[in-house]
């Protein structure tokens, strides 16, 4: 028997129970479906939160701060102003690094206004921290050495202030008060291309790292914030700003956390909800397989006396399981096709409504449509053996 | 052609072991033409189902044009039904979800004759046996007698060394069984080598030799003079 005339065998037998195959054929399409969907959606969702996260910084991007893990926050004695000079100096995998001080909830108003004071967070840092922030310079400049050695009273705020307060005119030399005091603003960021992270971010403003020292009447650096010189140096940049630091501040303990470590924990999180939602499809698609070994057995019970049949005319063993398996195969087949699309149209609508791009991988659909190939097979193979192996006398008896 | 020596036949085991042949021997020649009667019960069936590969005797020879058959296994049997064999069974077993060309192409089908042999060859066969208007109709819009005839059809695609045939006219009218049986003397005169199950003595009336079993047993062997 060539594979013409198996084709033509199981599609006869498949078009003799139309409505039992299309209804057999709905289990696996279902679990189909999810499994593309889940997959596409996933990826879709898992894309956009990691260009949002990128363009929140360079890729080479680290920071160190005290070993949190061990319970250890920053105070006075866990920075020095001359920690990132330093390290520059010593270490050739660290391009850039600035301390950073920080104050998580600073009043910002206009001089003479009425309006409620905006919440915002301040920065004190050096220039090198522009490098990390992936962002450009809207307009104006950033922070120089001369504003950090003249506890210089200027402050670069983001592009959101920047409309907040000075919607209608150029921002630049005009004064804001920060926790009262009192401010010229040198430069506007560039506004963050994101979309969905901008709802959550807060509005930030940038001073020279001795004058926001002096506003927030503190000491504390927070932690250090760099560029490597390279991706692959990032290890290495973080390793020795540690051991720098370490000798330099005997009892302190350091931590470093790079750009890619963010990634891979967003990664991991979404990875993890496509791998428990691609599970409840695979259960989908188990239970759809089920339903094919159902329906195969009775095939292979009704139609017994027509196997003896078929044996007694010549078919060998193989031609029955063959016909029996191809009808397992066929279905399955048929629900994965079914069921591609339906994915297919689930993870559009999906990416439409949430504005993100459709990522459907030939892959995944080669696998789902290969996956529903091996359930078919799978849970073909039993009822064709049964079928295969009745001897043909016996099977011509049955009623 | 078909020589049988003690072959029995036993089903089930201990107590409930039934014996359905108890030690048949004869022989066949090429070209005979056998008709086996008997009550109800007395093995002609099974008889005919080891004759015709379909089951293995419980002990015994069969030797089937000269070849050892209890030494084949299960695939050369299947390939012995399909090249060597040709059944009628009483119930037609037709595939009904087949038109009545695509039956008769079944054994070709297997037996991996291309699509346009195999074609021509059906339509030949079905044309032989007065069917070939109706080659795109399916089996239950035929008649008893003109399904059977498909079924003889099909029995003859493959050019068959041996018929069997286990009732062929059980379900039929008898101007039907006629029409089947003349097809079954023609077969003879061309021949052909057949073995025919029946409890009518006019059917049997047609073969050269009729064999009367008995609980398993051949107890007579009735040569037929008068043949029509
Ligand atoms: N598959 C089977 N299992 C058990 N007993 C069987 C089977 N087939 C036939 N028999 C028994 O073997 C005997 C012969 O049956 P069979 O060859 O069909 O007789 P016949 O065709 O002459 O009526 C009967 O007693 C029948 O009950
Ligand atoms: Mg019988």
């Amino acid at each position: 028997m060539n594979f013409a005339d198996l084709i033509q065998i199981v599609w006869d037998n498949l078009k003799a129970h139309r409505m039992r195959a299309v209804l057999t054929t709905l289990g696996i399409a279902i679990g189909i479906a999810g499994v593309i969907a889940v997959v596409a959606i996933g990826q879709g969702g898992e894309a956009v939160i990691m260009s949002e996260l990128e363009s929140m910084g360079s890729s080479r991007y680290f920071e160190v701060g005290p070993n949190y893990m061990k319970g250890e926050t920053a105070d006075s004695k866990t920075f020095s102003l001359q920690d990132h000079v330093l390290i520059k100096e010593l270490s050739p995998a660290v391009e850039k690094l600035a301390p950073v001080t920080m104050g998580p909830m600073v009043d910002v108003r206009l001089p003479n206004s009425k309006k409620k004071p905006l919440m915002s967070s301040l920065y004190g840092t050096t220039p090198d921290l522009i490098a990390g922030l992936n962002l450009s310079m809207e307009s104006g400049r950033f922070l120089t050495d001369a504003d950090v050695t003249a506890h210089a009273r200027v402050a670069v705020i983001d592009a959101g202030l920047a409309e907040e307060y000075f919607p209608n005119e150029d921002p630049l030399g005009k004064k804001l008060f920060v926790q009262d005091n009192p401010v010229t603003v040198v430069g506007v960021l560039q506004k963050a291309p994101s979309s969905i992270m901008s709802a959550f971010q807060v509005r930030s403003v940038y001073a020279p790292i001795t004058f926001a020292q002096e506003m927030l009447n503190t000491r504390v650096i927070n932690s250090l914030c760099g560029v490597a010189v390279s991706e692959d140096a990032l290890p290495q940049a973080t390793s020795d700003c540690i051991k720098i630091l370490e000798k330099r501040h005997p009892g302190g303990s350091y931590m470093g956390t790079t750009m890619d470590e963010q990634l891979d924990m967003v990664g991991n999180v979404t990875s993890v909800l496509t791998l428990i939602i691609g599970a409840v499809a695979g259960i989908a698609l188990l239970v759809g397989g089920v339903g094919v070994m159902n329906i195969m057995l009775v095939a292979v019970s009704e139609r017994t006396r027509e196997i003896g049949l078929l044996k007694a005319l010549g078919a060998r063993r193989r031609d029955i399981l063959l016909q029996f398996l191809g009808e397992a195969v066929a279905l399955c087949l048929l629900g994965g096709m079914v069921g591609m699309l339906l994915g297919i149209g689930g993870a559009f609508a999906v990416a439409l409504a949430a504005h993100w791009p459709p990522l459907i991988s030939f892959w995944t659909v080669l696998l789902a449509l290969g996956f529903s190939v091996v359930v078919g097979v799978f849970f073909g193979l039993y009822p064709a053996s049964r079928a295969a192996s009745l001897s043909p006398a016996d099977a011509l008896r049955h009623l | 052609m078909i020589k049988v020596k003690g072959m029995t036949r036993v089903f089930g085991v201990g107590d409930a072991a039934v014996e359905a042949l108890r030690g048949v021997t004869i022989n066949i020649p090429e070209g005979d033409f056998v008709a086996i009667m008997g009550p109800s019960g007395s093995g002609k069936s099974t008889f005919l189902s080891i004759l015709g590969c379909l089951e293995r005797p419980s002990s015994g020879e069969y030797y089937l044009d000269g070849r050892d058959v209890n030494s084949l296994e299960d695939d050369e049997l299947a390939d012995l039904r399909n090249q060597r064999l040709g059944f009628v069974f009483q119930s037609f077993n037709l595939l009904p979800r087949h038109d009545i060309l695509r039956n008769v192409e079944m054994p070709l089908v297997y037996a991996g004759v291309p699509r346009g042999e195999r074609r021509e060859r059906a339509e030949k066969m079905l044309t032989q046996v007065g069917l070939g208007q109706r080659l795109k109709h399916k089996p239950a819009e035929l008649s008893g007698g003109e399904q059977q005839r498909v079924a003889i059809a099909r029995a003859l695609a493959n050019n068959p060394l041996v018929v069997f045939a286990d009732e062929p006219t059980g379900n039929l009218d008898t101007k039907s069984s006629n029409e089947i049986m003349e097809i079954f003397q023609k077969l003879h005169q061309d021949d052909r080598t057949i073995v025919l199950v029946t409890h009518e003595p006019e059917v049997a009336h047609y073969a050269k030799r009729i064999l009367y079993f008995r609980d398993g047993e051949i107890v007579r062997e009735e040569v037929n003079d008068e043949l029509r």
